[in-house]
C-alpha cells in the first residue's frame, strides 16, 4: 500500500517535472530573483517600533481632574527639562556643565564657524541667503556682524529701550534681533503687512520708542500720531529703492523724531565698528524678544519671550537623533515668517549648528510652496501646516496620475516597514506629476508647524504626511505651536512614518515642555482616552505655565492629538 | 522521418498553463503578497493608570497599613509616601510596621520604631515636631530625601477637621 502510494507520488512528481519548459525557466528565474531581492533589500526599520508605540512617559501620580503629566522620553520625570543650549565656554573646566546660553551665544557660535572633531575651529562659517524671486543673494556672517554693531550702537546711543521691528524675513530683521541681545534693547517683532492703525496700536501697547520698518511700506504721519514716545525710525530700503531719499520727516513730529536709513547708517559706521562680535558678560541677561500671536481679535496678543524661553526651545528643537541633526552642510530655508516662534527657533538652531540659512521675503503662514522654494536648493525647509496642506490639495493631489500612484504605493510600503525610501527609479516614478515644478533635490527634512488655533482644515492627515514624504523625499517633523510657548509644544518623531489614517497626531512633548490635560471628566472610568484642556509647562513656556484654548487627548501611543 | 515527425508535435505541447508553471506562478504571487502585505503598526499594552493624588487625614490613612494586601502608605511631615514596594520593611511583620498607615515623622527623626512615637489620638492635630533638636531634624531630612528618591508621593496628610480635609 505504502509502496504504491510512494510510487504514485513519484510518478506524479516526475510527470509534473517532465513538463518543465522555457516558460518554467523564466518563471523560476523571476521567483528566484525576487526572493534574493527580498533578502538583500530587507532592512531594519529606522527606529525600533516600540519607541513609536510609546512615545512619551506619563507621570505615575496625577491630580484630581487632570491627566498625568507627559514628558519626552529623553527627559524622564524627576529630572530637569532641557534648559538651554549647554554652551561650553573655551577654557572652562571639562567636567562642568554648560551654560544655558542666550541669543549672543548663538550668534557667536555661528560666527566662530564649525568645529573640527578635536574641537579646534575649522573656519567654515555658515552663510545667509536672502531669496528674492528666483535669485538668492549671499551675505557673509561677518557682514551681518557689522550691521549688528552699527545698528546696535546707533540705537544704544539714542538710549532707546524698546524697538519694534516690522520687516519681512530678511538679514536686517535677523540683525535687529541679535543687535537687541548685544546692545540691550527689547525687540518686538511685529508681523509686516499690518494696516497702519493696527501697527500704531501695537507700538502704543508695547510703548516702543524706536521702529525699524521697510521704507515706503507705511505712512509715518499716521503711525506717529498715536505714538508720541517714538523717537527713532530706521527705514530699510530695498535694493531697488536705495537711490531715493528716505530721510524725510513728517512736519508735526520734526523736532522729536529722528529718521535714518539702514544702508546709509551701515555705510557711515562701517569704518568705526569692527567685524568682531562684541564682547559680553554672559551673566548679564539679555532683554526679551516679543512676538505677536495672531488671535481672533484684530489686535493680536503680545508674547513676551524671555531669552531663557527661546534658548530652551532652540535647544529642544535641535535635539534630533544623531544622524538627522542639523549640520554645517545644511541649508535651512524658512518659508514661514520669523515673527512666529517656531521658525525663529528653528533658524536659531540652524545658526547654532553652523548651518547656512536662507530667508525669503515672502515667507508667511500662507505662501505658495513651489514659488517660495525656488532660488536656493535647501536641505531643510520650515513651513506652516497651512502652506503644506494647500500645496498638497492644490498641486500634489490633482497631479497624481496612475504612474505616480503606483510609485507612491510602492514607496508607501517601504515607509510602512519603517524605512525612509531612498531615491531610486520608483521615487522618480512617484514624482513624475506631483512635484515636477519643484527643484528640491537636496531636501531631507520638512519642519511643519501647526498653530493650535488655526483653522482645522490646515491640519494634516497621516495620508498627506505620507504623500509629502514620498513626493518630496524628505522626512517630516510636524509640530504643534501655541501662544506663550517658545518653539513648539509637541513634535512628531522624525522616524514616525506610520500611516494610521485620520488626522495626524503631534508626537510627544518636546524636551523643553511637559503637557498635562486639565479639566478632564473624572466619572468616565472606561478604556476611553482622556480628553482635556492642553496645559503646558516648562522652561520654554512664558511664565512657566500656560493653559491653551484647545482640547487635546493622549492617544494609545502616548502622542498628543487635538480634539476636533 | 517518422521518428522526426513524431518528435515535432512534442514542441507544440509546450504550454504556459502546465501544472509546474502554475505552481511556480502561485508561489510567486504568495511571495509578492507576503512582501507587500499591509502591516499593522506595533502596539504596546497601556501602562497602569496613574494614581490620583489625594488628601488624607490620620483616620483615612490608617487603612493603608498593608493588611489584607492593601497598599502600604506612611506620612512624613505631611507628605504621604506609597511604600508598597518596600512591603518587607514597612508592611505587616516588617521592622517598621508600626509606621504603616501613620504619620512617621517623629519616629524617623528620633530613630525609634516604638509605638509611643506615634500620635495616638487620630483626631488630634498633626505633630508639629517643635521640640526636636537640630540633629533629629537633620535625621528626618535625610529620611525624607531617601523616601523621595525611592517612593512616590501620592498624597498629603492634614489633620482631622482641617478645611482641606475631604468630607467623610
Amino acid at each position: 500500500m505504502a509502496d504504491t502510494f510512494l510510487e504514485r507520488l513519484d510518478a506524479m512528481v516526475a510527470d509534473v517535472l517532465a513538463e518543465w519548459n522555457l516558460y518554467t525557466t523564466v518563471l523560476a528565474t523571476i521567483l528566484g530573483a525576487f526572493a534574493v531581492y527580498m533578502v538583500i533589500a530587507s532592512k531594519d526599520p529606522d527606529v525600533h517600533p516600540f519607541l513609536l508605540a510609546r512615545q512619551s512617559t506619563p507621570a505615575p501620580v496625577r491630580q484630581h481632574g487632570e491627566s498625568a503629566t507627559y514628558r519626552a522620553l529623553e527627559t524622564p520625570h524627576g529630572f530637569p527639562l532641557r534648559l538651554g543650549l549647554n554652551v561650553k565656554d573655551p577654557g572652562a573646566p571639562k567636567w562642568t556643565g554648560g551654560r544655558r546660553g542666550d541669543l549672543r551665544d548663538i550668534w557667536k557660535t555661528a560666527v566662530r564657524g564649525a568645529l573640527n572633531e578635536d574641537g579646534s575651529p575649522s573656519g567654515k562659517q555658515g552663510k545667509i541667503y536672502t531669496v528674492l524671486g528666483k535669485k538668492a543673494i549671499e551675505h557673509s556672517l561677518d557682514q551681518v556682524t557689522q550691521e549688528i554693531n552699527v545698528i546696535g550702537r546707533h540705537l544704544q546711543k539714542s538710549g532707546v529701550k524698546t524697538v519694534a521691528v516690522c520687516l519681512t524675513d530678511s538679514v536686517e530683521l535677523l540683525a535687529a534681533i541679535f543687535a537687541g541681545a548685544f546692545y540691550g534693547y527689547k525687540t518686538i517683532i511685529v508681523p509686516h503687512n499690518l494696516p497702519p492703525e493696527t501697527l500704531s496700536a501695537h507700538l502704543q501697547k508695547a510703548n516702543a520708542d524706536a521702529l525699524i520698518a521697510e521704507a515706503g511700506s507705511l505712512d509715518l504721519s499716521l503711525v506717529t500720531k498715536g505714538n508720541k514716545q517714538l523717537s527713532i525710525v530706521v527705514w530699510v530700503a530695498k535694493y531697488g529703492n536705495r537711490h531715493m531719499d528716505w530721510n524725510e520727516v513728517p512736519e508735526d513730529v520734526k523736532g522729536s523724531l529722528k529718521v535714518a536709513v539702514w544702508h546709509e547708517l551701515i555705510e557711515e559706521g562701517k569704518d568705526l565698528s569692527g567685524l568682531d562680535v562684541p564682547a559680553y558678560d554672559p551673566k548679564i541677561p539679555t532683554p526679551a524678544v516679543n512676538t505677536v500671536w495672531p488671535s481672533s481679535s484684530e489686535s493680536g496678543e503680545f508674547i513676551d519671550f524671555k531669552p531663557e524661553n527661546l534658548v530652551s526651545a532652540t535647544g529642544a528643537l535641535s535635539a534630533l537623533p544623531r544622524t538627522q541633526r542639523v549640520n554645517p552642510n545644511d541649508i535651512v530655508l524658512s518659508i514661514d515668517s520669523l515673527s512666529r516662534s517656531y521658525p525663529l527657533c528653528q533658524i536659531m538652531a540652524a545658526l547654532f549648528a553652523n548651518a547656512s540659512i536662507a530667508l525669503n521675503s515672502v515667507a508667511g503662514e500662507k505662501v505658495d510652496f513651489a514659488l517660495a522654494t525656488v532660488g536656493v536648493s535647501p536641505t531643510i525647509i520650515v513651513a506652516s501646516s497651512r502652506t503644506m496642506s494647500d500645496y498638497h490639495d492644490r498641486i500634489m493631489e490633482p497631479h497624481t496620475g496612475i504612474i505616480s500612484c503606483f510609485g507612491r504605493w510602492l514607496q508607501a510600503r517601504t515607509l510602512e516597514a519603517g524605512n525612509m525610501p531612498t531615491r531610486n527609479i520608483f521615487s522618480q516614478l512617484a514624482r513624475i506629476g506631483p512635484t515636477a515644478e519643484l527643484s528640491l533635490d537636496n531636501l531631507r527634512l520638512l519642519c511643519i508647524s501647526h498653530r493650535i488655533d488655526a483653522s482645522p482644515e490646515a491640519r494634516l492627515s497621516t495620508q498627506q504626511l505620507t504623500d509629502l514624504r514620498v513626493f518630496t523625499g524628505a522626512r517630516i517633523l510636524y509640530a504643534l505651536t501655541g501662544p506663550g510657548v517658545a518653539g513648539a509644544i509637541a513634535q512628531t518623531n522624525i522616524f514616525d512614518y506610520r500611516n494610521v489614517g485620520g488626522l495626524s497626531h503631534f508626537g510627544a512633548p518636546l524636551s523643553s515642555t511637559e503637557v498635562t490635560l486639565t479639566n478632564i471628566a473624572e466619572d468616565t472610568e472606561s478604556d476611553g482616552l482622556v480628553e482635556g484642556q492642553i496645559t503646558v509647562s516648562g522652561p520654554a513656556v512664558v511664565g512657566g505655565n500656560t493653559t491653551l484654548p484647545a482640547r487635546g487627548r493622549i492617544s494609545n501611543d502616548n502622542t498628543l492629538e487635538l480634539c476636533s | 522521418m517518422a521518428a522526426a515527425e513524431g518528435s515535432t508535435p512534442q514542441a507544440e505541447v509546450m504550454t504556459i498553463a502546465s501544472p509546474i508553471n502554475l505552481i511556480i506562478a502561485s508561489l510567486f504571487v504568495v511571495l509578492l503578497y507576503w512582501h507587500f502585505r499591509p502591516k499593522a503598526p506595533v502596539e504596546l499594552p497601556r501602562g497602569p493608570p496613574p494614581v490620583v493624588f489625594r488628601t488624607y487625614t490620620p483616620k483615612t490613612l490608617i487603612k493603608f497599613n498593608g493588611e489584607d494586601n492593601q497598599p502600604v502608605y506612611l506620612a512624613v511631615r505631611g507628605r504621604v509616601f506609597d511604600v508598597t514596594p518596600g512591603r518587607g520593611f514597612y508592611g505587616p511583620g516588617g521592622v517598621y510596621e508600626n509606621f504603616a498607615g501613620r504619620d512617621a515623622s517623629r519616629g524617623l527623626a528620633c530613630q525609634s520604631f516604638d509605638e509611643e512615637m506615634l500620635t495616638k489620638d487620630l483626631s488630634a492635630p498633626l505633630d508639629e515636631l517643635k521640640d526636636l533638636d537640630a540633629e533629629q531634624l537633620e535625621n528626618l531630612q535625610s529620611w525624607e530625601e531617601r523616601f523621595s528618591e525611592k517612593y512616590l508621593v501620592i498624597g498629603k496628610l492634614v489633620a482631622e477637621g482641617d478645611p482641606e480635609a475631604p468630607a467623610s
